[in-house]
């Protein structure tokens, strides 16, 4: 065992990272990625320092560690998706006006959206008056009169 | 192997458990709760997303996308006593994971058992004829009050559709039998009024028809009648320029015509194939004397003295014409 991992050198970093890269990209979750960049950073310094396995190990681990706040950054970073409101239906439904189906009436009624009811809340309102929905909360609309 | 090398090992061990905690990609279509020792925090959305290892744990994690339940088949009693055999599908999403996740236990299970309770509070409500006929509305109805019902759990209910309303095989059978007999009625009244119709319109064609004879017959007989005026006024016209003529001529001429008509009414009396023998009412003599009155007018014609024995010839022959075969003539 202490053998096997004091014979970890610099061809061994690299596979290693390059093995993680791959399972990343048959399992992708974003971690075995990070782990063999890491793994493949120290196989590369290794070519330049002359360092203990031991010391390797704990190199990679703050590599590894290191990563987060790239990762963060780049999660934190606004990807353009083509279907923002993919799931969050009601979300969608923010600024269209629609005619209340029944009356508000202390500050919740209906509206009738795609064939379905909506509840809504807002300020009372008779049955038939036209609403702007402002804002989606869970399943219930906010909404103001149009 | 030094404590070094085991240190060495651990932390890279952890480093990756604690990389293993900290990072969580989630999918899309799916909410993950965090919860801080135990009690829910916050909410994963879709992407890539880290919460502190140690402290924070994946709670649950919930699908947000739309989705569909069977309801199961239940028995339910109407309004009129008719057991009917239900079920239906509901469609359902998640719209607040946390309280899908807490503020229900079982959620599918909720779901199903409040709609078929709702199901059944419906459809016990009516009648066995407007369960059949006003699915619209019960799906309407259902749909108000489970979504209301399930809005504490951060769900929202798109849709319940009924799918199988099934009555007793016998009332099918009378429904059956009941519909049949609607149908025959129909075709039975529409025959009826099929012959009506028919009967109304041969008997107005034939009203029609007898209208039409009998104008006809109208206008006939009104044309004979201005054909016999009309032939009486001809005749009248006739005997005065005849009278005019005998007036203003020789008296003997008169004679002759007569003379000429009686012959040949004579002659056709004498060829009619049935009657060979003939009652001739009428005085030999008379003719002869008619024919002596021809003489007399040849002789006036060729010969000037002839004037007083045509006088004596007159008087034989006129009233002689009245009873004669020539009666049209004789008539005036």
């Amino acid at each position: 065992m202490a053998d096997l991992l004091s014979s970890l050198g610099t061809w061994n970093w690299l596979i290693v990272g390059l093995v993680l890269v791959g399972i990343e990209m048959l399992a992708p979750g974003v971690f075995m990625l990070w782990l063999g960049l890491a793994a493949l950073l120290v196989g590369l310094l290794s070519f330049f320092i002359g360092w203990s396995w031991q010391v390797q190990l704990l190199a990679f681990s703050a590599f590894a560690l290191a990563a987060v706040p790239i990762w963060r950054r780049i999660g934190r970073t606004h990807v353009e998706t083509d279907q923002p409101f993919l799931n969050r239906r009601a979300d969608a439904l923010v600024g269209r006006v629609f005619t209340l189906e029944r009356p508000i009436v202390d500050g919740s009624g209906v509206v009738r959206i795609d064939d379905t009811v909506w509840r809504v809340a807002g300020r009372d309102a008779p049955a038939g008056s036209q609403v702007k929905i402002v804002a989606a909360d869970g399943a219930s609309l906010r909404v103001e009169p149009a | 192997m030094s404590g070094f090398d085991i240190f060495a090992l651990v932390v890279v061990l952890l480093v990756i458990l604690t990389l293993f905690a900290g990072v969580k990609t989630v999918g899309q279509g799916y909410d993950w709760t965090i919860e801080r020792f135990g009690k829910y925090t916050r909410t994963l959305r879709p992407g890539l997303n880290f919460i502190i290892p140690y402290f924070d744990r994946v709670g649950r994690k919930i699908n947000m996308m739309e989705q569909v339940i069977d309801i199961p088949e239940q028995e339910v009693i109407t309004k009129d006593n008719a057991t009917v055999t239900v079920d239906g599908v509901a469609f359902y999403q998640v719209f607040d994971a946390a309280k899908a996740s807490y503020e229900v236990s079982n959620l599918n299970q909720a779901i199903v058992t409040l709609t078929m309770t709702n199901i059944r509070s419906v459809m016990g409500s009516m009648d066995l004829d407007q369960v059949l006929s006003h699915r619209d509305e019960i799906n309407e109805r259902l749909l108000r009050v489970v979504d209301a019902a399930v809005s504490p759990w951060g769900l929202k209910v798109n849709r319940i559709e009924i799918k199988d309303i099934v009555p007793p095989a016998d009332l099918v059978e009378a429904m059956g039998r009941q519909m049949k007999a609607e149908r025959v009625k129909r075709a039975d009244i529409l025959q009826a009024e099929g012959q009506r119709q028919s009967e109304i319109l041969r008997a107005e064609g034939a009203k029609q028809s007898q209208i039409l004879q009998a104008e006809g017959r109208k206008e006939a007989a009104f044309r004979d009648a201005e054909a016999r005026e009309r032939s009486a006024e001809a005749e009248a016209k006739a005997t005065q320029m005849v009278s005019n003529a005998i007036a203003s001529g020789d008296v003997a001429a008169l004679n002759y015509f007569i003379a000429d008509k009686y012959i040949k009414a004579f002659g056709e009396i004498a060829h009619s194939p049935n009657q060979k023998i003939v009652m001739l009412p009428i005085e030999a003599t008379g003719i002869l004397s008619s024919l002596a009155g021809i003489g007399e007018i040849a002789k006036a014609t060729f010969g000037e003295s002839a004037a007083s024995a045509a006088a004596a010839a007159r008087r034989p022959t006129v009233p002689n014409t009245g009873p004669g075969p020539g009666s049209s003539q004789g008539g005036n």
